[in-house]
Formats: structure tokens, C-alpha cells, sequence
């Protein structure tokens, strides 16, 4: 015989913190005011966020073993993220764009690419996250990476602009109406790589 | 009198809480047999191959530190190490690697293929539980390492494997079962590990489901549109696509409650394929 109740309490621990994950992500959904719920719930929906939060241990403070603990459990399971894939809204894309400037002045325009397809969706996914709020601290270090990438089959470029931008795809309507695409920048940093130094505007 | 009937209320509360308790203890412990143990084993040795082939190309340049890969592993495991510092990274066999001479490429390299071999090795049945174990956790470390670029099919990949790697493996289509010849295992074992992949599927669509009733894009039509138009799934030319935009509403608006009532519907007999059906057609591009 197998130790049922040790089984049945693994399944009622295992499930609540998965529970608390998937709500967390969507009471934060509605706490940003990303759904069509009216805003009066907004201040609601944190406090539920918060609540939510506590009870994966992210109340407390960074080095108790209780929420180093419950985090180790949440990314070994794979449990560390709600599934709200295309939800609530389908967001738009984004594109880098990395303009090389070459010492004799002519300019030339390049993306960060990978070899195979399936590496291309992990390139789209990392593009799509530095839009989001969570990831303005590290954008700087990330564009200044990618850039890098592309610099290092492009030795001979004096500077470099990473444009990047969200790209709106056409609605049914418009683009019934014959209009494509829009591209609205949303950061750019200018990375001078002679002397291996980045600024950020 | 009252006490007599305040005791008859307190057994019959009992009475309703033991009768819950073994409900879903049945519920939760049902007799299987390890049909199903069989295909996860095959199903997540052939995923863990395909995304140790798919990735082979890229895999120094995604994994490799700071200048010599995309954006370097440091970035990611950093973020996974401010969640806590004990979540497996490459970084950890990259220095047990050091330990004993060998290069960052090296481990890298021994790391891509451990993978490929686990997922063949889950494939034929043989080693299943170490090769269910190496999987998960070379996964994990690359899923972590990369976290900066993982996706969806992560999010599935790692939970999957993990419960795997503790399901009562092998199972009797596995080679190690003719080999070792194991004892007999428990049915209704076999029944909690089904149930906990039955129950985590309801919470995936019951969630997702849920998220998207909450976004006006879906009751009017114009999230399966952008869906169907964003890169890489834009598969149908948009043009078709306009030919059936009084169907979209309809269609986005079916996704919404096929998901949101999948943990009721996939229970039932009568309704189970029907469901089924519907939510792997959805899913595919």
C-alpha cells in the first residue's frame, strides 16, 4: 500500500499554489485595467493580487527559505506562470530594428536573427516581453546585447541605433480598407562600439 | 432534548464530511491501468527530441555567456536567481564543468546531447526513470538559463516532465519492463498520477478560458483576427480570412466557452470527445 493521504496532501498543495499563479495573473489582468471589467474593480483586483502573492510567499522578505522554498517548488514544476496565452486581448508584436553606421557613412539595416525557426519564436518572445512595464530596468542591457550579437558579424560599424517598436496589425476593417501594418517606436538607443561604450536616449 | 439534537446535527455534519472526504479520495484514486503512462512517455520523448533537434543549431548561441552568444545566459539566470537562488541553471553544470576542465562549449555541447538521449532513450522505454529525470532537469536548466526566451510550449514542456518523472514508470510498453521485469504497480497510483495531468489540464483551459471572456477582442471577433493574421501563425492568407468575418464573433466567442467549460464538459461521457475534439482543433494553427 502507498501513503494515500501524503499523496491527497501533495495534490491539495500542489494545486492551491497553482491556483494562486493563475489568479494572481489574472487579478493583475484586471488590476491594469487590460480588461473590460469596469475600473471601480481595479483597486479590488491589486488588493486580490496581493493576496494572491502572499500566498506563493512573495510577501516575504528575499532571503526567507519559506518564499526561496515555494519558488524553487513553483519553476521545478514548471507551475511558475499562469496560462493566460491570448488573453485577455491579443497583443500586437514588436521589432527591433538595428541601424549600422559605417565609418565611410553609409547606413545599413539589420535585425538579430537565429538560425532555426523554433529559435526565431524564443527571439519574438524575448522582443515582446521587453515592452512590457516589468523589463524598462533591463532593456537598456538587453538592446545593448542583441546589438552586440549583430555587431560581432558586422566588425567594421562605427555606431549603432536599435529602434524597437510595437507593430499593429491592420483590424478586419482597415484592413478591408487596403492598410497594412503600423509601426509605432516605442525606445531607442544609440550603442557607439569603437570604444565599447552605450547611451541611452 | 436540545443536546440530543445538537448530537444528531454534529454526526450528521460528520457523516457529510467523511462521506466528501472519501468521495475524493475515489476521485482522486481511481484503478487505471498504464495505457496512458505509455503514451506521455512516448508523446514527451518524441517533444523532448524535437526540441533538442530544433534547437541544436542555436543552442551555443542561445545558452553561451555574454559576448559570445544573443544576449548571454547571465541575464536570465540572474532573474531566475532573484526568484530563488536554488532553481537549476546551466551555469551550475557550466562550473561542475570547470571543476574538471572543461570548457563552457564543451558543457554545452554534453548538455544538448544528454537531452537528445534522454528523449531517445524515454522514446524506446529504456532508463525510463533516470532518462525521465535527466530530461527534466537539463529542461529546466535551459528553460531557466533561457528564460528571457522561453515560450508557451516551455510552460507545458517543464510541468509535464516533472510529472513524468514521478509517475510509477516503466510502464509495460517500455523496454525495461522486459528487461528488469519490476513488480506490479499499483492501479490506483497509476489513477492519482492520471488525475493530477487530468485536473492540471482543467486548470489550463479553465484559466485561459476565463482570461479571454474578460477581453471585448473575443465577443466581437477581433482577437481571432489579430490571431489568425500575427506572425507565426498567420497560416490562412488574411483575404480568405475577410471572406468569413461574420463567422469570427461566433467562432471567437465558441473558443471562449469551449475553454472556460472544458473542467465540467471533458467529465461527462456524453459530452467527452465532443470537447476534445474541439479544444486540440482550437489549439492547432
Amino acid at each position: 500500500m502507498f501513503p494515500k493521504r501524503f499523496y491527497a496532501a501533495w495534490f491539495g498543495i500542489h494545486f492551491l499554489l497553482i491556483t494562486a499563479v493563475c489568479f494572481a495573473g489574472l487579478f493583475s489582468l484586471i488590476a491594469e485595467g487590460a480588461t473590460m471589467l469596469p475600473s471601480a474593480l481595479e483597486p479590488y483586483a491589486r488588493k486580490a493580487e496581493v493576496a494572491a502573492a502572499w500566498l506563493l510567499g512573495k510577501e516575504a522578505p528575499a532571503p526567507s527559505p519559506l518564499r526561496q522554498g515555494i519558488a524553487t517548488y513553483l519553476h521545478a514544476a514548471g507551475i511558475q506562470a499562469g496560462y493566460t496565452f491570448f488573453a485577455p486581448n491579443v497583443p500586437g508584436y514588436h521589432r527591433l530594428t538595428l541601424e549600422l553606421f559605417y565609418d565611410d557613412g553609409h547606413v545599413e539595416h539589420e535585425s538579430p536573427h537565429l538560425r532555426s525557426k523554433a529559435a526565431g519564436l524564443r527571439l519574438d518572445s524575448l522582443l515582446d516581453r521587453l515592452a512590457e512595464q516589468s523589463y524598462k530596468p533591463i532593456r537598456e542591457v538587453i538592446v545593448k546585447r542583441l546589438a552586440f550579437s549583430v555587431w560581432r558579424q558586422h566588425p567594421d560599424v562605427k555606431k549603432i541605433r536599435a529602434v524597437f517598436g510595437s507593430v499593429t496589425p491592420p483590424g478586419l476593417a482597415q484592413f478591408e480598407r487596403g492598410e497594412a501594418e503600423t509601426f509605432q517606436p516605442i525606445f531607442s538607443f544609440d550603442f557607439s562600439l569603437r570604444d565599447d561604450h552605450g547611451e541611452g536616449q | 432534548m436540545i443536546m440530543a439534537k445538537g448530537n444528531e446535527l454534529r454526526d450528521k455534519s460528520e457523516t457529510a464530511s467523511l462521506f466528501a472526504l472519501r468521495s475524493f479520495l475515489d476521485f482522486l484514486f481511481p484503478s487505471e491501468n498504464d495505457r496512458w503512462l505509455s503514451v506521455l512517455r512516448f508523446g514527451l520523448g518524441l517533444q523532448t527530441v524535437v526540441y533538442a533537434l530544433f534547437l541544436r543549431s542555436d543552442w551555443h548561441y542561445l545558452f553561451a555567456s555574454s559576448g559570445k552568444g544573443l544576449v548571454g545566459r547571465e541575464v536570465g539566470e540572474a532573474i531566475a536567481s532573484f526568484d530563488s537562488p536554488l532553481i537549476p541553471k546551466l551555469s551550475w553544470l557550466i562550473a561542475l564543468g570547470r571543476s574538471v576542465n572543461m570548457s563552457e562549449e564543451a558543457v554545452l555541447s554534453v548538455a544538448s546531447a544528454c537531452l537528445l538521449c534522454a528523449g531517445c532513450f524515454l522514446l524506446l522505454g529504456l532508463f525510463c526513470r533516470p532518462a525521465a529525470i535527466v530530461a527534466w532537469f537539463l529542461h529546466l536548466c535551459a528553460a531557466e538559463s533561457g528564460g528571457l526566451l522561453a515560450y508557451g510550449a516551455d510552460n507545458f514542456m517543464t510541468p509535464a516532465l516533472f510529472y513524468l518523472m514521478l509517475s510509477p514508470l516503466p510502464d509495460r510498453y517500455a523496454f525495461d519492463q522486459w528487461v528488469v521485469n519490476p513488480k506490479p504497480k499499483n492501479p490506483q497510483l497509476l489513477g492519482f498520477w492520471r488525475r493530477v495531468l487530468q485536473v492540471h489540464l482543467c486548470f489550463v483551459y479553465f484559466i485561459g478560458g476565463l482570461a479571454k471572456c474578460l477581453g471585448n477582442g473575443w465577443w466581437n471577433g477581433s482577437n481571432l483576427w489579430r490571431s489568425l493574421i500575427r506572425p507565426p501563425f498567420s497560416l490562412v492568407s488574411p483575404d480568405i480570412l475577410v471572406r468569413f468575418k461574420y463567422a469570427l464573433p461566433a467562432l471567437g466567442i465558441s473558443i471562449c466557452l469551449l475553454e472556460v467549460s472544458y473542467p465540467v464538459f471533458i467529465w461527462m461521457k456524453k459530452t467527452r470527445r465532443i470537447w476534445l475534439v474541439c479544444i486540440w482543433r482550437c489549439t492547432l494553427p
